[in-house]
């Protein structure tokens, strides 16, 4: 195999002047090296997604073999004229706004109490992340449970205190912020980890000069902990909203989409054309219009961090 | 970075890895035993990492059936198991709507689907088109005695696709009138043998509802409306087809929705709001409650909630869906719960007999069946005189034969697309949400979207 | 940390308005209070999984009683969702499929990215950026062509059909690569001077100095492809094939209103990732808090 390749002839050692490589072409082992990645690279991403931008242009269809008839740009034009595709962009959009402030501005005070009180961290690493690690459909099963009607936990909680609850997964305008509220229970801890290591980063020095300054401890935050974090505060709101877009599963299991297509994704949307309806050349066209919205989110983290760092 | 240098000896293996190794092998470990609980029969999960087929005695079922149904299907199964103990029977319960027939066309497309499924008639006719379906040939169907005189006629005739058959009907299950009779005889609206006088007119219906607000003190009448959208449809569609009314044409790609009918139907619907004779906002499990607890005198459902008051020992009996525009042409809203058979990779003779025997011996179990309210298809079960004496079963036997199944099309069929457009659309009037000109404008235009987009398949 | 340093703080004379005592009050003050926010928001966020772990431990009659108090604890929905469901097989499609994809991608990125470290070749900046480029295209983007691929070669409702398109992941590579880049030359060249290939460098001198990289690598993969729901749904629909995610999220309906089984079969689902969790915690929170620090 390659160490025959490579101890054979390719090269000979030679003493070691810091630039023996440097005339060397290794393109063989090189090959030998990169096949297998690039080999599944190809044939299960590069492919695919030639193929879906191909199938974007035909009607083709999930039960029937080969590309079907030519449509053109008629699936993309559709997509764009379709009341469904723009309220599933909606709701992914309103799914994105409902996460993404509680996930950023919980994660970022949790970890600074975490971080100020010290000790026991062990404690509230394994409370806020342990759900992290779960599967969905484990949060979806136990969030289910707990709203439902009548004998949900949450019902019954609210109700121990005078307050009434809505039904939380059957109600068009309850379910999608259901949705959110579980969905930050299971991803908080990611934030939380975080903000933590960016919290530790910051040397204490600063701290204890300004409290030398009578600064409190809110403004400490304020002056020091808080611009310090932009840059973890970015990547946080990148990442999440990059992932909110990106939603399928507590959709899928918790309402199907429902109740009458109200938390209906993108991605759900994409689902049920291509898989439920059978339209993998329009469901394709949708796909490629989705890549192109995350395409466009991260080009704009991208240069958003670009000029964060030309600020610093 | 403190490196340690040559590690031809192979000293470099730290602490880290070897948790690595150990937690790995800890989880293959798992895996292992996993496979190897799992990995008795030849189904065994190992079986994943090959292409292979089962090859033993067994028959897999997957249904849609939860609840009341769920539980009596579970009995029939269990009684199969009885009789044929050599072959293994494992039977998966799936979620009921688009999430079923999703996941059982992906899987006879990815050539592991169950021997046999339950697929609702109107969306069986998608999978046929589809070719997802065996055919079931008579003389398949004679070895196992079962022939197309010993099913109901109309079943059996609606699932016929150019003359060939690909799903055995099991039962029919009509939208029917629930009444209290308690209530409905303190309102005058029972005869002399103690059933509902027949309402064969909008104004005997809202008389007779006005007659029971009386005495409930709250509703008349009750259908679910919130978070619902078969129901509103099935209401609907009763009415509409009793005047004649068709809503898809031409295999779906034509919406020939009659202007004035659908006014017609609407309107009175919306009439029963306005008079307060029905309620505005309810969603199916209120509607239930109001029925069992005696705010409301009728309900209007699927046969299927039988148990549900029979368990809470509600005072009632069940009558067909009103007649009121039908004459002598009734019609109410319907769908068969029909047996099939998806497309396997390779033909295999005996799993093919095990699974034409599976489905003679849900359709002996009729008795079982119909005891939750559904119509049996199985003719020497329906005509037979136990089916007779069973109340109020027999009561309503005779809607099936009126049954109107939804129109033809791809995106259409029980709990489509097609169900969600129009049953959103009729719920709307039903609350209060929308005149009927502008839900039916509503209907009109989404369901044109839908014919005309070019159908997959 | 913090606290410390405001101690020392309070040790030196303080200018302006602030007394020390003050500052001491103050400070002692506000550290409890954050100290019983953060608990009650712990507790909070613990209460989800114990509910769970409570209507699991109760008969299923007693589930509509919605009280922590049970009278009669059982552990039976647990018997009965392993008898009834096919969660043991769920376990090992899991395992098997997660384990596999962890070894094929730390194996196949690992050595792309030595060659793409260590080796010279013309063509190396094209391939470098033509992988990067893959971080761009979301895994959901491609489920439509993919799905008929597979189906086009009779590769759906097996392992591989849910292994291999997870295997390419070029974040992986990008992670190997920064860290060999960070490996000195030395290492190679002295290798070389013994008679060694470059097979026999990356396999005795370079991966067994890749430790936390490996390790951070197959971790997250394990875990990733463990918890994949979409394209698993797509092409295992065999109930006895499933994962763990596909099998809760198909059969959940058939559980009706046994909520005792529906949450002991949640617990169940979840009690492998916990326990990869509790072994490996330290490299997973070291992963995450360096995605951060990388930016």
């Amino acid at each position: 195999m390659s160490t025959q390749t490579a101890t054979r002839g390719t090269h000979r050692p030679r003493v070691a002047t810091g630039s023996s490589q440097k005339f060397n072409d290794h393109s063989r082992p090189a090959m030998a090296f990169l096949a297998p990645f690039v080999g599944l690279y190809v044939l299960f991403i590069i492919g695919p997604a030639i193929y879906g931008l191909v199938m974007s242009f035909f009607d083709t269809s999930l039960v029937k073999p080969g590309l079907s008839t030519f449509a053109g740009l008629g699936n993309y034009a559709e997509a764009l004229q379709s009341a469904d595709f723009w309220s599933s962009l909606w709701h992914t959009i309103w799914f994105t706004i409902l996460t993404t402030p509680p996930l950023i501005v919980l994660g970022f005070v949790l970890a600074l109490l975490a971080d100020r009180v010290g000790r026991g961290r062990w404690f509230f690493r394994l409370a806020f992340f342990a759900p992290f690690i779960l599967p969905s459909a484990v949060m979806a099963l136990i969030w289910i449970w707990i709203y439902t009607p009548g004998l949900g936990l949450l019902e019954n909680a609210l109700k121990s205190i005078g307050l009434g609850a809505p039904n939380w997964l059957g109600d068009p305008a309850w379910a999608m912020p259901s949705l959110a509220i579980s969905t930050v229970w299971w991803t908080l801890g990611f934030n939380f980890i975080l903000y933590l290591a960016g919290l530790q980063d910051i040397p204490t020095e600063l701290y204890e000069a300004a409290a030398i300054d009578g600064a409190g401890p809110w403004q400490q935050i304020r002056s020091i902990t808080i611009p310090l974090l932009a840059r973890t505060t970015t990547l946080v709101a990148v990442l999440q909203v990059i992932a909110s877009l990106k939603v399928f599963d507590q959709m899928y299991i918790m309402t199907a989409g429902g109740p009458n297509f109200s938390t209906r994704s993108v991605l759900q949307y994409i689902y049920d054309e291509g898989f439920t309806n059978f339209r993998v050349g329009y469901a394709s066209a949708l796909s490629m219009l989705f890549f192109v919205v995350v395409l466009a989110v991260s080009a704009a983290w991208f240069a958003i961090v670009r000029s964060q760092e030309s600020e610093v | 970075m403190n490196l340690p240098l040559s590690s031809h000896q192979g000293s470099g293996r730290g602490p880290t890895r070897r948790t690595f190794l150990k937690g790995g092998l800890a989880m293959a470990g798992l895996g292992l035993g996993g496979t190897a609980l799992a990995g008795c029969s030849s189904d065994s999960v190992a079986s994943g990492l090959t292409v292979s087929r089962k090859e033993t005695n067994s028959v897999d079922f997957w249904n849609l059936f939860g609840g009341g149904d769920g539980v009596r299907m579970q009995e029939m199964l269990d009684a199969y198991r009885k009789t044929h103990p050599s072959v293994g029977l494992s039977a998966v319960t799936l979620a009921w709507g688009n999430p079923y027939y999703t996941k059982l066309s992906l899987a006879t497309l990815g050539d592991k689907p169950p021997d046999v499924a339950v697929a609702h008639l109107t969306r069986a006719k998608t999978l046929i088109a589809a070719d997802l379906l065996e055919e079931l040939t008579p003389d398949a169907l004679a070895t196992v005695g079962i022939t197309p005189d010993k099913l109901s006629k109309r079943a059996w005739d609606a699932g016929l696709v150019d003359g060939k058959a690909y799903t055995v009907p099991l039962d029919t299950h009509p939208i029917v009138t629930f009444y209290n009779t308690d209530i409905c005889e303190k309102a005058g609206l029972l005869d002399s043998g103690g059933k509902l006088k027949p309402l064969t007119s909008e104004a005997a219906f809202m008389d007779a509802m006005a007659k029971a607000k009386a005495v409930t003190k709250t509703y008349g009448g009750v259908s679910p409306i919130n978070n619902e959208t078969s129901t509103p449809w099935r209401i609907f569609q009763s009415l509409y087809s009793q005047l004649g009314g068709e809503v898809l044409s031409d295999g779906g790609t034509k919406v020939v929705i009659d202007e004035d009918r659908a006014i017609k139907v609407l309107t009175f619907l919306d009439g029963l709001r306005t008079k307060q004779l029905f309620p505005s906002s309810v969603d199916y499990e209120g509607s239930i409650a109001m029925f069992a607890n005696g705010q409301s005198a009728f309900l209007f459902q699927g046969e299927w909630e039988i148990s549900t008051f029979q368990t809470a020992k509600t005072p009632f009996s069940m009558a067909p869906f009103p007649n009121l525009y039908g004459g002598a042409n009734y019609a109410c809203q319907a769908d068969s719960h029909t047996l099939c058979i998806p497309k396997q990779p390779a033909r295999d003779d005996k799993a093919f007999e095990n699974s034409l025997g599976f489905i003679r011996s849900l359709l002996d179990q009729s008795d079982t069946w119909a005891a939750g309210g559904h119509v049996p298809s199985w003719l020497p079960y329906a005509k037979s005189p136990a089916f007779k004496k069973l109340s109020p079963q027999s009561d309503y036997a005779v809607a099936a034969d009126g049954a109107v199944y939804d129109p033809d099309g791809w995106y259409s069929g029980s709990g489509s697309d097609f169900e969600i457009i129009t049953g959103s659309a009729i719920g709307s009037v039903q609350a209060g949400q929308q005149t009927p000109e502008a839900a039916l404008a509503q209907m009109r235009t989404k369901l044109q979207t839908l014919a005309d987009t070019a159908s997959p398949i | 940390m913090t606290t410390t340093s405001l101690e020392a703080a309070r040790r030196t004379p303080s200018r302006g308005r602030v007394t020390t005592a003050e500052v001491d009050t103050r400070t002692r003050l506000f550290n409890r209070v954050c100290l019983g926010v953060l608990i009650a928001f712990a507790i909070l966020w613990l209460v989800p999984l114990a509910w769970a772990l409570d209507t699991a431990l109760k008969p299923n009659a007693e589930t509509t009683k919605t009280t922590w108090l049970i009278d009669n604890p059982t552990f039976a929905a647990f018997t009965r969702t392993l008898q009834e469901t096919d969660i043991l097989r769920w376990y090992a499609a899991s395992t098997i499929t997660s384990a596999l994809t962890a070894v094929f991608t730390v194996v196949t990125a690992s050595m792309a990215a030595f060659a793409l470290s260590r080796m010279n070749f013309r063509w190396k900046n094209w391939v470098f950026w033509f992988i990067i480029a893959g971080i761009m295209i979301p895994g959901q983007v491609l489920i439509v062509p993919q799905f008929r691929e597979f189906n086009s070669v009779g590769l759906l409702n097996t392992f591989w059909a849910v292994i291999l398109p997870q295997v390419p992941t070029a974040v992986a590579v990008f992670i190997f690569k920064q860290f060999f880049d960070g490996l000195p030359r030395g290492l190679d060249e002295a290798a070389m001077m013994d008679g060694a290939g470059f097979w026999r460098i990356y396999t005795t001198v370079i991966m067994p100095l890749t430790r936390p990289a490996v390790a951070a690598v197959a971790i997250f993969t394990f875990v990733h492809t463990w918890n994949n729901l979409l394209w698993p749904l797509l092409v295992l629909t065999n109930p006895k094939l499933m994962t763990i995610p596909v099998g809760l999220a198909t059969v959940q309906g058939s559980f009706g209103i046994r909520y005792a089984d529906t949450m002991a079969s949640a617990i169940l689902g979840a009690l492998p990732l916990i326990a990869v969790f509790l072994l490996f915690q330290r490299h997973i929170v070291q992963g995450i808090a360096g995605t951060g620090l990388k930016g």
